[in-house]
């Protein structure tokens, strides 16, 4: 009797652990695995460094072309030359020609945002805004971007650079973007 | 006869010792008497001496080749092809290239935070990502530099120094698409950007489309976790899209309705043409194929049989033919593809070949299912001008001298 009395129990017990299982299966393949925390905007700002191509992402604060180039000669000239030519021992190569050419970049969010990332290379993150925005001042005029001494960047007038060179990209088609995709808006 | 107790034991001994046997039958000595066995190696190296970790034999001795710019900071380093069997390459042996160095990252600490046009924003710990269900695909990873010094003249001493940037694992991690559907992606996102966690925090923008086909946030390769080099704990595997996409160290993806334009997708990685006009967003890594054996740096000893042997994939789908020229282009045969034939995966060909002594140069030509050929270096000179050395998946010769001495040659 008694061994009777267990079979019957754990069989139930099993019959209601699999519709209780299924009932939760279903739940959650309709709803979500729930998995990670929430993240508010206070804690998104700390990682979200990124600029994008119409300005968002660009911080306050102003540079000019001096403080780029006092900038520059402290913390990039060693790898990078006095005259921008490249110093290959270290590893980098001229921001004048080729495939590094300043004066062919689409957008100045581009080397504003590759500045702040990741140069200089033995310290990425350290330097300010405000010498961030003078070096992009500073690099723009040296490449003949622009052709004024007294430059100053700010976030709107970073944004508003048009980079000549914009209109040479096209879009590899494989990529399913068109040039039309890609205008700015 | 009288010699045979000093004969080594190989193929041809023992030949000689059946034709012994013969002659001491009719001698009628027993050849058992006569016979001294080699003696037994002794017993090796005990189970408490092994690691436990596995370590290859002292005499396997292939290795990585390191390239670096300047600090060593900017660097890689490029897998042996010419000593690389079947279609895998051991994690130790992958190509790697690093953009600041290579980061020591505690899988503990490790975040992974998507952002932006998505309805929840979440940050994932290397727990949470690995309790949502897994895929593992076997896929190539190719720098789109692979090849690049090769671009103007042949300069590789080896098939190394030519196309080592190129290797291939199994990868599991879980599919991106099922992270971005538990976060809901809304309806005008069209890019992600992934991040790395590394000193650059490489950076690079996705198209969303591939987002949700085959990405993987992958943790392991070969069945154990990532190796430092390719990215641990977390790195994003966009198969058959160049090897920069493919963020090591993933600790970002932001979803946006626009490209970021980053500094690699319009430098380094965008291809100058000809009529000056950048190639941008050049993503899959196309058709390529090259023989790993014999290749230049070996040398063919004597007339006779030789197996030829390579590799080739697609980034646009699966290889469909390799072809093989052993007469400087002039004709061409079907090489065996060794299954598995896998999409954007190595496959590795095979074709028998005899060799008579004459001069010549042999190469490999592979087409995929999209019906894309390999192109020829004179053709990708019309689509690639003289600085843009990126995505070079043209033809390669390698010359067989008449003393059977293989140089990397153009024509």
């Amino acid at each position: 009797m008694f061994a009777r009395n267990t079979k019957i129990v754990i069989t139930l017990a099993a019959v209601a652990a699999s519709i209780s299982l299924s009932a939760i299966y279903k739940a959650t393949a309709a709803e979500k695995y729930g998995f990670g925390r929430s993240l508010g905007e206070a804690e998104i700002a700390r990682y979200d460094s990124d600029i994008h191509t119409n300005g968002k992402g660009l911080p306050s604060g102003s540079g000019n072309v001096e403080l780029g180039r006092e900038t520059f000669e402290l913390q990039c000239a060693l790898c990078h030359g006095e005259n921008l030519e490249g110093v290959p021992q270290m590893g980098a190569r001229s921001m004048h020609e080729g495939r590094r050419d300043i004066e062919k970049l689409p957008y100045a969010s581009s080397l504003f945002d590759f500045i702040r990332r990741s140069m200089p290379l033995t310290d990425p993150g350290s330097l300010s805004s405000e010498e961030t925005y003078g070096l992009v001042a500073y690099l723009l005029n040296e490449t003949g971007v622009t052709d004024n001494p007294n430059l100053t960047l700010d976030a709107k007038s970073l944004a508003d650079i048009k980079m000549p060179n914009r209109s040479n990209f096209i879009i590899d088609p494989a990529s399913r973007f068109t040039a039309e995709d890609l205008e700015d808006k | 006869m009288k010699n045979i107790a000093k004969l080594k034991p190989n193929r041809r001994n023992f030949i000689k010792a059946g034709m012994a046997t013969s002659a001491a039958l009719l001698s009628s000595t027993s050849l058992a008497q006569e016979t001294i066995l080699e003696p037994s190696r002794g017993p090796g190296r005990t189970i408490m001496e092994m690691g436990y970790y596995g370590d290859r034999s002292e005499y396997a001795t292939e290795a990585r080749l390191k390239g670096n710019r300047g600090t060593g900071l900017v660097g890689g380093s490029l897998t042996p092809l010419q000593n690389m069997q079947g279609m895998i390459t051991p994690s130790g042996l992958h190509f790697e290239v690093h953009h600041s160095g290579v980061p020591d990252i505690d899988p503990s600490e490790h975040k992974l935070i998507v952002h932006g046009l998505v309805g929840d924003e979440k940050v994932f710990t290397m727990e949470d990502l690995m309790r949502f269900p897994a895929k593992s695909h076997f896929h190539f990873l190719e720098c789109a530099g692979n090849g690049m010094g090769e671009w103007m003249s042949p300069r590789g001493q080896n098939v190394q120094q030519t196309h080592g940037l190129t290797s291939c694992s199994q990868w599991t991690g879980v599919p991106l698409k099922i992270i971005l559907n538990e976060l809901g992606v809304r309806g005008d996102a069209k890019w992600i950007l992934a991040e790395g966690d590394d000193g650059a925090r490489m950076a690079r923008s996705i198209p969303m489309w591939k987002a949700m086909d085959d990405a993987i946030l992958a943790y392991a390769q070969n069945g154990e976790f990532l190796r430092p080099e390719q990215g641990f704990p977390l790195r994003l595997l966009v198969p058959g899209f160049e090897g920069n996409m493919n963020v090591k160290w993933l600790h970002r993806i932001e979803v946006s309705d626009t490209p970021w334009w980053t500094h690699h997708e319009v430098t380094e990685y965008a291809d100058p043409r000809p009529d000056d006009k950048i190639r941008a967003f050049s993503f899959i890594m196309e058709g390529r194929s090259v023989i790993t054996s014999p290749s230049a740096g070996m040398k063919l000893n004597g007339p006779g049989f030789y197996e030829i042997s390579g590799l080739a994939w697609s980034g646009a789908g699966t290889v469909k033919q390799v072809q093989i020229s052993t007469d400087k282009g002039d004709s061409w045969t079907d090489a065996q593809l060794e299954a598995p034939v896998l999409p954007k995966c190595h496959t590795r060909f095979r074709m028998p070949w005899t060799w008579n002594g004459q001069e010549t140069t042999i190469m490999s030509r592979s087409t995929d299912d999209t019906g894309y050929t390999q192109p020829t270096y004179s053709e990708m000179y019309k689509l690639q001008g003289p600085i843009g050395m990126m995505h070079n998946n043209a033809i390669q010769n390698w010359h067989i001298a008449q003393d059977g001495e293989i140089t990397n040659v153009r024509s």
